[in-house]
């Protein structure tokens, strides 16, 4: 018998566990707001209707039955859903933690007192991309800005953990420095985080319009580069031009030194989703991931969960992505930043260039650095 | 109303037997975890506020092969680190 009973919560081995840890729910179809990069709104393949709350509920006594531990709420908005607390009940029944993703208009004191009470809630994350109307306005549309900030008010008040994450577009790359300021000194919220509007569902439409160009690019991941500097641990980022500026200066500095391989490079290792989660859509499709939404792996309360999870063919050729090579790849012939590229996001990749086993261009350091970026 | 010296596992405690030789157990209240291994699980399932530790212990050993000396100690030393994180209690009898 091993000696020690407990230890902390990291299995090394990579077999895959009996349940997921947590999902990703789309628990709405339904939005407030039209937002011109929306990664939901706008997938040809994404049948976009509600599921009624019973349909819900059921789904979450299966989630109960699992173990599973954390639920994120997203949608559309999901404080548009008139059952939500009926919803949230339902989770706190089978003893599961949850997290809400919303644009904060529709986030009142009634709601925040209930989410409060249930003692449940990790956090709401609010998307602020401004640091006054006419900026955050631009790309969500008018009185969105006046709506996400007493969401976020109102979460405090209530003493509910806020996570903002700001969405970087061509619209607010002079806004940077405001926004770290505003939201961390005027509305005193601990961190932030940030990404950028990437090419999915309506982005695709808006593209050339929302979509960062390589000089804008460079021109954001060096003010947050600046800003996270001067604002230590306070502003995050796993994806977008902080988290490619961090990434690709220690590429760059580890080519340059001729250093071995990163532990996680030169194979398809970027997403580690699948080990632990999975997601849901709106209409009960049981996907490999929000952004991989047209990959159907069944329907909930009529397929297994815990039988998709383990057997489904798609999920396990996504979770053995890791052993693909980059060499392989006619994109990366010849690319010396192969040791510590890990092919980031199959879902862009997918967007991309059709194929979710390939390393998605978006993030690739030789395409930004030749199409005449540099590095901060 | 008296303790007993019968532990019982928090209700609202989840075990999640993740891979054969690894379990989760998580508060959702408190966001508490901890890990365990099969041993652990089998004391979990065991904490049904019926059996006293002694009890279990003498399961244990019977179900588990080249169980050491220590084993009573050590799972002792287990349950009060599971009560510390609120996971466990103690059963109470009316007088």
């Amino acid at each position: 018998m091993p000696e020690q009973l407990t230890d902390k919560i990291e299995p090394t081995v990579s077999k895959v566990m009996r349940t997921p840890r947590s999902l990703d729910i789309e628990i709405t179809a339904r939005c407030n707001l039209r937002c011109r990069y929306c990664y939901f709104f706008n997938n040809p393949t994404v049948e976009y209707r509600d599921l009624s709350t019973n349909e819900w509920l059921k789904f979450f006594d299966e989630l109960g039955s699992l173990g599973v531990m954390n639920v994120t709420l997203a949608g559309g908005e999901p404080f548009i859903r008139e059952d939500l607390t009926t919803l949230l009940e339902g989770l706190v029944r089978n003893r599961m933690r949850f997290s809400l993703l919303s644009n904060g208009a529709l986030i009142g004191d009634e709601i925040a007192a209930f989410l409060a009470r249930t003692g449940r809630c990790e956090y709401v994350q609010v998307s602020v991309d401004g640091s006054c109307a006419e900026v955050h306005d631009s790309c969500r549309g008018k009185g969105s800005f006046e709506g996400a900030i007493r969401g976020i008010r109102t979460l405090q008040r209530h003493q509910i953990s806020v996570a903002v994450r700001v969405t970087i577009h061509r619209y607010n790359i002079d806004d940077l420095e405001n926004i770290a300021h505003f939201l961390l000194e005027e509305l005193g919220l601990p961190g932030f985080g940030t990404n950028s509007a990437g090419y999915l569902g309506t982005c695709r439409l808006n593209a050339d319009d929302v979509m960062l160009t390589i000089a804008e690019r460079q021109l954001a991941m060096a003010t947050l580069l600046r800003l996270a500097e001067k604002y230590p641990n306070r502003i995050s980022a796993s994806a977008g031009p902080l988290a490619e500026g961090l990434t690709w200066r220690r590429m760059e500095l580890a080519r340059a030194q001729g250093k071995p391989a990163f532990y996680n490079g030169g194979r398809l290792t970027a997403c580690g989703c699948p080990s632990s989660k999975i997601s849901v859509r709106a209409d009960g499709a049981i996907v490999l991931c929000s952004m991989l939404a047209h990959v159907e792996l069944g329907r909930i309360n009529h397929d297994s969960l815990a039988e998709i999870w383990q057997n489904s063919p798609a999920l396990n050729q996504l979770r053995n992505r890791h052993t693909i090579p980059l060499t392989g790849f006619e994109f990366c012939a010849g690319c010396s930043y192969i040791p510590y590229c890990t092919g980031n996001c199959p879902g862009l990749a997918y967007t991309i260039t059709g194929q979710v086993d390939h390393p998605s261009p978006d993030a690739c350091l030789r395409r930004f650095l030749e199409g005449g970026g540099a590095i901060p | 109303m008296n303790q007993t010296d019968k532990p019982i596992a928090n209700p609202i405690v989840v075990l999640r037997e993740e891979f054969d030789d690894w379990a989760v157990l998580f508060n959702p209240d408190t966001a508490a975890a901890m890990g365990t291994n099969p041993v652990g699980v089998a004391v979990w399932k065991r904490m049904d506020g019926k059996r006293s530790l002694e009890d279990i212990v003498s399961e244990i050993r019977n179900s588990f092969e080249d169980t050491p000396d220590a084993v009573f100690k050590e799972i002792a030393a287990f349950v009060d680190t599971l009560a510390e994180k609120g996971f466990v209690g103690l059963e109470v009898e009316s007088k």
